[in-house]
């Protein structure tokens, strides 16, 4: 509880949910609409905050309705993140000598970010999200040209998926499914938008990173299946997924994080392995996927940026 | 000395001349065979290095060369960036020249006002901000920069900025300086800055050349593995195919770029493509309810400016004279206040002595009899239960309390102690199920108002029952009637605290003999226990008209506050417990003696009172505003307010529990067992005393400990002065005594290790090793 702040009613306010909006959605739990190898469309956009030296904004669009409800409560989770970098700036003078540039992150959800709403204190999916990110852009940045130099990357999470199923939520037994699959997408998400922003910061790196996430779902009645850019409320369980860091360029992995439960004997004789390594080989497809995006992203800011400064 | 004279014989500007003309003969002869040969190689290599695409002459390309000591690369760098550097400047001069004619030529054959459509321009308005950027902050080109570090960020920002537009333009250095590099290598372009090809493209053998000079091991990429894209998922077949393996079919190259949703537009303005909301999601929600408001005009002022200035214009047109009175108001009402608080000021509260005649007052009251009785026993005879149900009976423990005792007890697998909770308040005693503390309770009959001193019966907490029983007006013994109990209770605590609260000064004793209906009201276990009792009690010293025998259950309530109903009980006609206790005599109240209290407990009253005592007033009268003296400690201080019985009162008389409010003391003065009596007859403190002891067990010269009540002390018996007879009291000739026997009576001499307040007549209990070794009289 933050005292300094005006908070809001410690119960959340979340829009109520009406059995009546929800009795025709409940039979279909699984309701992606993408090819297992497609992934979410993603908007990026660099230059969102003047006051920083590097911004970025990255929206995935949320998977099209499959029905029309009337309810608020039943709009399909989108991500939405904003990027903010601030520096390189001087250490202060109290800082020890530092050779290289010193590497800040952190991740914030919005109170707003998702249905259940979120203190402004750091919780520890937050510090959790934040430490990978570190990672992921600690090999990417070239430390060594900014000796006593520290720079913050901020990452606001103004939307995030949820954990499960909007049923789930509804029925209340959100206690017995493992949660934490939306983290993913969440911090896939938030390479990306950092890279970006980093990118507009003019920091040197030695390439762009980006990040991607696959998963192996289990669908109803259908054998396990190997998706890219799973959304948690898509399917009817995740039983594993995992997140990539991924240099194209340099074919480098900089972040990796995998979780769930994967035993390699579980799928049919002709498909391909449910194991590990496609995992990580589909994460980087999917990866590569978003990298064509961001790239083409920092173009146009570019290109914007050149025409601004020819007219001044 | 004679270097005085060279130095004026010196002629300067030949000197200087001298100088110059060597530098410059210098400088020329530097350019040697060996240089011109250097350069000669050095051109050579440039041009094969820059290729069909450098227009240099070879002038320049020397030039170069000798600048930067015919370093190849560095040149070659130079060059190139020279080119590029050149050719939007040649454009710039261009546009200048365009905009360098004038006006007046431009508009020469064009009638003044009439001027054809074909060479009117339309002025475009710049848009103040660059569109795709919030508003706020420092735009970072108009600011000059912080410190050298942002300057330097600022610096490559730009560099970073401008590099696309050398890739476009000319073939980037860089490439070509990998080239040069790359030379004993692959002699093939890299692909590694075109963004769309990717690993796959290049050759195993290539690969494995990269990932040598890496410092961590190489991924297995999934097409090194060779994996045939078939391979993938069988359930959806049609995606097996599109599965993005990264040899990149056509369809997948495809960049899975979205259009902005209504939120993002709404961030970064219209200027990011509008594309139609998709149906039935929540953007297009969002953008319906957008059109129903039209969009504000930020440039026109705000209603609320609007608002404001007409008030402002208004106001003094309206009422010019209207102004002034209020503020005047204002100031007085501002006076008033302060002038308020001035008067609020806290005072030192002094509290007023009344002067009462405490006696009159209380003889003019004609109260109900007032008496406080302990109820003591061997442990688990069932004192706090006895209680617990009498209270519960007179109704003064309501039936929802008791159901919520029982619920918590049953809860604790304790659900025969229900009753007992009702005393037994603290958590400990909850769960152990044992009284450990005096705990009091009122009740009151039509005639009488009691006070319960409900006594420990567990031998630790002997203290604690000694200091309740010194409250007491009289006792109630109960006793464990069920087999076995009442002989373990004859040999333990039955016998000594009823030895205790005689010699406590308790003259007269009811005796509750419990739990009959385990052995179904025999009449004969009744008799035999109270012959029993009757027999000790007569040796102890109590008279027999001050003994009351009682069969009860006290789990049942039989025989407590109703008579018993049990058929087997018929044989018993006397009155129930409470009759018997009713009977008591009033007991005569030393009124007329000084003040004596003993602090049974110091706490914080409240706000308004900081420090307050609770005890039960032995002696003497007290009212509001007396000034009360502390012993041991020597202090005074004044009573704020009394409360008898926990209702407020201005004065208080001997037999009553108070809580006293004082002032002016510092608590630390204060601890329990304290003495409170008036300045002018002070109790005694002493170190030394003679007691008048009858022995509980033997004595010798040793260390005891003195209570009193609360009060605790350390003592020693120091001298056995001399063995008394226990019928007349008058000394037993002989030589004095070395050891006193159990029931002897003595007078003994203690020392005490700091001041006590005792006066003469006054009880104590001496006890050692946790055990009571006597009780005496001080005298």
């Amino acid at each position: 509880m933050d005292r300094r702040r005006v908070n809001g009613p410690a119960g959340g306010t979340a829009p109520p949910v009406y059995a009546s909006t929800l009795t025709g959605k409940t039979a279909s739990a699984a309701n992606r609409t993408r090819q297992p190898n497609e992934i979410r469309k993603i908007f990026v956009k660099t230059g969102l905050t003047p006051s920083a030296s590097g911004s970025a904004y990255l929206e995935l669009e949320s998977s099209p309705a499959t029905h029309h409800s009337k309810s608020l409560t039943n709009r399909t989770p989108a991500l939405k993140l904003t990027c903010t970098v601030h520096g390189p700036r001087p250490l202060p003078r109290s800082a020890p000598f530092s050779p290289q540039l010193l590497l800040s992150t952190r991740v914030k959800f919005a109170p707003f970010a998702a249905r259940q709403r979120r203190g402004y204190i750091p919780d520890a999916s937050e510090k959790d999200l934040a430490a990978h990110l570190e990672t992921a852009l600690r090999g990417v940045l070239i430390g060594e040209r900014w000796p006593k130099s520290g720079v913050d990357v901020v990452v606001t999470v103004l939307e995030g998926e949820e954990d499960c199923p909007l049923e789930a939520l509804a029925e209340g037994n959100q206690g017995g499914r493992i949660g934490g699959w939306g983290l993913m997408s969440i911090l896939s998400g938030c390479i990306t938008v950092a890279s970006a922003a980093v990118t507009d910061a003019g920091i040197d790196c030695v390439d762009l990173i980006t990040g991607g996430v696959a998963a192996i779902v289990r669908q109803p009645s259908a054998p396990l299946q190997l998706v890219l850019d799973p959304c948690p409320s898509d399917h009817e369980e995740i039983v594993a997924a995992c997140v990539i860091g991924y240099l194209q360029s340099r074919d480098e992995v900089t972040e990796l994080w995998a979780k769930g439960n994967i035993s390699p004997s579980s799928s049919g004789k002709e498909t391909k392995p449910l194991c590990f390594e496609t995992l990580v080989d589909l994460a980087v497809e999917a990866a590569n996927g978003a990298r064509r995006v961001l790239v083409e992203a920092i173009k146009e800011s570019t290109e914007a940026k050149l025409e601004s400064s020819a007219v001044g | 000395m004679s270097r005085h004279k060279l130095v004026k014989g010196l002629d300067l500007d030949e000197e200087l001349n001298d100088f110059d003309g060597g530098v410059e003969d210098d400088y020329d002869d530097g350019v040697s065979a060996e240089d011109k040969e250097q350069l000669r190689q050095g051109l050579i290599r440039v041009r094969e290095v820059i290729g069909e695409n450098g227009d240099f002459t070879d002038k320049e390309i020397e030039d170069s060369l000798w600048h930067y000591y015919y370093d190849v690369d560095k040149t070659v760098n130079y060059l190139l960036s020279q080119k590029a550097g050149s050719q939007p400047k040649k454009s710039k001069k261009k546009k200048g020249d365009a905009v360098g004619t004038a006006a007046k030529d431009f508009f020469k054959d064009s009638p003044w006002l009439n001027i054809p459509k074909e060479r009117c321009g339309e002025i475009l308005i710049e848009p103040l901000y660059p569109r795709g950027r919030l508003l706020g902050g420092a735009s970072k080109a108009d600011g000059a920069p912080k410190s050298k570090l942002a300057a330097l960020a600022a610096a490559r920002k730009r560099k970073e900025n401008l590099k696309p537009e050398d890739d476009q333009d000319a073939p980037s250095s860089v490439t070509l300086l990998d080239r040069l590099g790359a030379k004993p290598r692959a002699r093939k372009p890299d692909p590694q800055f075109s963004s769309s090809s990717s690993d796959s493209q290049r050759t195993p053998a290539e690969q494995e050349k990269t990932t040598q000079a890496r410092k961590y091991p190489a991924r297995k990429s999934p097409s090194a593995e060779a994996l045939p894209a078939e391979q993938l998922t069988e359930a959806p077949s049609n995606a097996s195919e599109d599965l993005p393996s990264s040899g990149g079919d056509g369809e997948l190259e495809r960049t899975p770029a979205a259009a902005p949703s209504v939120f993002a537009r709404t961030i970064f303005g219209p200027s990011a493509e509008s594309h139609a909301p998709a149906h039935g999601s929540a953007d297009s929600r969002m953008s319906k309810s957008l059109e129903y408001h039209t969009e504000f005009d930020f440039t026109v002022p705000s209603p609320d400016d609007v608002v404001i200035k007409a008030q402002s214009t208004k106001r003094p047109a309206q009422k010019p004279g209207k102004q002034p009175a209020p503020q005047a108001n204002n100031d007085r009402s501002v006076n008033a206040i302060a002038h308020g608080v001035e008067e609020v000021a806290i005072e030192d509260v002094r509290v007023r002595r009344k002067n009462l005649d405490v006696l009159a007052e209380f003889g003019k009251l004609k109260a109900k009899n007032a008496a406080n009785f302990v109820v003591i026993g061997h442990v688990d005879a069932g004192k706090s239960t006895l209680m617990g149900r009498l209270l519960y009976d007179l109704k003064v423990i309501d039936q929802r309390t008791l159901d919520r005792y029982r619920k918590e007890a049953e809860r604790l697998g304790k659900g025969s102690f229900a009753l007992a909770w009702v005393l037994d308040q603290g958590t400990e005693e909850r769960n152990r199920g044992v009284t450990i503390d005096i705990a009091m309770n009122k009740f009151e009959t039509e005639t009488t108002s009691f006070t319960i001193l409900d006594a420990p019966g567990h031998r630790d907490f002997i203290p604690n029952m000694i200091a309740g029983a010194s409250q007491a007006d009289f006792a109630v013994l109960v006793i464990d009637a069920s087999t076995g109990n009442f002989e373990s209770g004859l040999k333990g605590q039955t016998k000594e605290h009823a030895l205790l609260v005689r010699s406590m000064g308790v003259q007269r004793i009811v005796v509750a003999v419990n739990k009959l209906d385990t052995v179904a009201w025999s009449q004969s276990r009744f008799d035999e226990i109270t012959q029993q009792i009757s027999a000790f009690l007569t040796t102890a010293g109590f008279q027999s008209k001050n003994l009351a025998f009682i069969p009860c259950a006290g789990l049942t309530g039989d025989n407590i506050v109703h008579k018993t109903t049990d058929p087997n009980a018929s044989w018993y006609t006397g009155p129930p417990l409470i009759s018997l206790l009713e009977s008591s005599e009033p007991v005569a109240r030393a009124l007329e003696k000084p003040l004596r209290l003993t602090i049974d407990d110091i706490f914080r009253g409240g706000v308004q009172n900081p420090l307050s005592i609770s005890g039960r007033l032995d002696a003497g009268t007290i009212q509001v505003g007396d000034t009360i003296l502390v012993m041991p400690a020597k202090e005074t201080a004044t009573i704020k307010s009394i409360e008898v019985d926990s209702a407020p009162s201005d004065w208080a008389v001997a037999g009553q529990n108070l809580i006293l409010h004082l002032s002016d003391i510092d608590p630390k003065y204060l601890k329990s067992g304290d003495v409170i009596c008036p300045p002018s007859a002070p109790i005694p403190c002493l170190t030394s005393l003679t007691v008048k002891v009858l022995a509980f067990s033997h004595i010798t010269p040793m260390h005891v400990e003195v209570l009193k009540g609360r009060l605790h002390a350390p003592g020693r018996v120091t001298k056995l002065l001399a063995e008394l007879d226990k019928a007349s009291g008058n000394v037993v000739k002989g030589k004095k005594p070395r050891l006193l026997k159990p029931g002897a009576v003595a007078r003994v001499l203690l020392e005490m290790e700091e001041a006590v307040p005792l006066e003469q007549g006054g009880r104590v209990v001496l006890r050692a090793g946790g055990e009571t070794v006597g009780a005496g009289l001080v005298e």
